[in-house]
């Protein structure tokens, strides 16, 4: 005979990282379950806290360039964007055309690699092994050496400059570019026949991490995250920087916000990103890439600014309190992923805890983001 | 042999030194131009029918100091019209700021801390700034982590950072430091960056960033 004390269960705690490769760096849980239900998520980050912010009150404008790199170190030259837009918005520097046009077509360029390394991370996370990643780092591959090609670095390119960008683009630039991109869109073909309409794809992530719109908002999701909830928010279209307002594209949006809908939108982003530098790189300009009377020192007003751009992740802003001189007083840093993942426990609540690490992957976050 | 040769060559290479002293007449007028710079600017009153007026009508007798700042409307509150304000703000349907952008501190130093809001309305499309202010003594202010969801992280951030307490807050404990830190805010202003200070003064500072400054880049 079996007393009812005896089928008491106990509350386990899980202890998943920092050191696990479902974590995408070096972030560690601690989920609670009660059976396989997680009933209590404690995210604990900080593990790659550098400082940045701090760093960036003892560097001048130029300088602080190279540490927007190394925050999200997947979508650098939105990064830059970000911060440079900042600086000229503080400072009064108008941007050459050509360097606009410079930037957009490397920042959407950047936006499909960040997404190709999200559709790929996310077919391992989900148990597709090796075959989605290699079909997506193959495509990433192949844009990764334009940017090579372009700022002289893999990873840390540090291209922009407050003004413009450090020097012009190699001569066979915009051939080089027409040549990758009908591989990228035959990479994304394949992806999709991949995962798609996958059966363990579907099981695995539909109807699961749900966010409603309305919860969404008020966790301050943004980028994908929060188009996938049904809220049509894009900077690009509603608060529309450098030159979006000059080019056709949509904005894709999801219906239920489960970790299914954040993959299909981000599918869906990587082909109007693709649009834009087809229609960028026809229009790109002849002309200075520095505006005239280029101060070498950046000194700025007494004043404040923000500015945002449309991150692969979502919102990347910086904020700069400056009170004279050639260093920010006070450099804030508006990471998307930092925000997306303070919901995490929000999402993961009341599910599998098998489902934990779909959910955390298809939140796409950078940890050196996350921390700074 | 080598030890020999290396006090030798600063010997030889004093006259090189003097040429700075040569040049006295630029340095008087450097900090001039940075006090001409490091002036505080008129603060603008905001257009009208910018979103200042929609605070001023929610909210009557609540005191709002509205100026344009280069971005947005900013607009300072005193840090005890907090929780007037923040519902007002989120739930009115003229202003309707669903979305907390970002909250963060600043430390003005002997101006006291500072904690800036930054909210938005996705349906609206108009976004505004709040400031309030507190001294180091008294770092408190009431926490919006009920009303925004978003600001319990940034809430938690902040105080790491700056030592800002955030009363209500429903589990203010350190975030990105470690969990034992709780007397060290780091980016106050009085926990210096010392050595990349003094690296950036032997490298980078000095004559040659002087007469840099002036020159024109063509």
């Amino acid at each position: 005979m079996v007393t009812e004390r005896e089928l008491e269960t106990v509350e386990l705690n899980i202890n998943m990282g920092p050191q696990h490769p479902s974590t995408h760096g070096v972030f560690r849980m601690v989920i609670t379950v009660d059976g396989e239900r997680i009933v209590d998520v404690e995210p604990h980050i900080g593990y790659m806290h550098r400082g940045g912010e701090k760093l960036s009150e003892t560097m001048d404008f130029r300088q602080a360039i190279g540490y927007q790199d190394r925050t999200d170190y997947l979508a650098q030259f939105l990064n830059e964007q970000a911060y440079c837009m900042a600086v000229e918005k503080l400072i009064g520097l108008e941007v050459p055309e050509r360097s606009e046009y410079i930037r957009l077509i490397l920042c959407e360029l950047n936006r499909v690699t960040s997404h190709l390394m999200f559709i790929g991370a996310f077919g391992i996370d989900l148990g597709f092994f090796g075959t989605s990643f290699t079909y997506a780092f193959r495509e990433r591959e192949r844009i990764q050496d334009i940017f090579e090609e372009v700022s002289g670095d893999r990873l840390m390119y540090g291209y922009f400059r407050p003004g413009g960008v450090v020097w012009d683009v190699p001569d066979n630039f915009v051939q080089r570019v027409r040549e990758v991109l009908p591989y990228t869109k035959q990479g994304m073909r394949d992806l999709d026949l991949l995962l798609t309409e996958n059966e363990v794809l579907i099981a695995r992530s539909r109807g699961i991490g749900a966010m409603s719109a309305e919860r969404a908002i008020n966790w301050g999701l943004s980028g994908p995250m929060l188009r996938a909830s049904g809220v049509p928010w894009d900077l690009r279209k509603d608060q529309p920087y450098s030159l979006y307002d000059r080019f056709e594209f949509s904005i894709p949006v999801g219906e239920y916000g489960d970790v299914y809908d954040r993959y299909l939108v981000r599918l869906a982003e990587v082909h109007q990103s693709i649009a834009i530098v087809e229609q960028a790189i026809d229009q790109l300009p002849d002309g200075p890439i520095m505006p005239e009377k280029m101060p070498r020192k950046l000194r700025a007003p007494v004043a404040e600014v923000y500015a945002a751009v449309e991150g692969a992740r979502g919102e990347y802003g910086i904020y700069i309190v400056s009170k004279g001189g050639d260093k920010p007083y006070r450099l804030k840093i508006r990471s998307p992923s930092f925000c997306n993942l303070s919901a995490l426990k929000e999402m993961t609540v009341g599910n599998y805890v098998a489902d934990a690490v779909a959910i955390l992957g298809s939140v796409d976050i950078v940890l050196c983001d996350v921390d700074r | 042999m080598a030890e020999g040769e290396q006090p030798d060559a600063p010997a030889e290479g004093e006259p090189p030194v003097q040429p700075p002293a040569e040049a006295p007449a630029s340095p008087p007028e450097r900090p001039a131009r940075a006090e001409r710079e490091a002036k505080a600017p008129v603060k603008e009153p905001p257009p009208p029918g910018s979103i200042a007026d929609l605070f001023a009508q929610a909210l009557p007798g609540v005191s709002l100091d509205a100026y344009q700042g280069l971005s947005s409307v900013i607009i300072e509150i005193g840090r005890d019209d907090i929780p007037k304000v923040m519902p007002v703000a989120r739930d009115d349907p003229r202003l309707d700021l669903k979305f907390l952008r970002c909250l963060f501190g600043v430390d003005h130093q002997d101006e006291g801390l500072e904690v800036v809001y930054q909210l938005l309305s996705l349906d609206k499309g108009h976004e505004v700034t709040l400031k309030t202010r507190l001294s180091q003594d008294d770092a408190k202010v009431p926490s919006v982590a009920s009303l925004w969801k978003a600001a319990d992280w940034h809430e938690r951030e902040t105080r790491d950072m700056f030592g800002i307490h955030f009363e209500g807050h429903p589990h203010l404990l350190p975030l990105l430091l470690p969990e034992d830190m709780t007397d060290h805010f780091p980016l106050r202003k009085d926990n210096p960056l010392a050595e990349i200070a003094e690296w950036q003064g032997d490298f980078l500072g000095g004559d040659a960033a002087a007469a840099a400054d002036e020159e024109v880049e063509e």
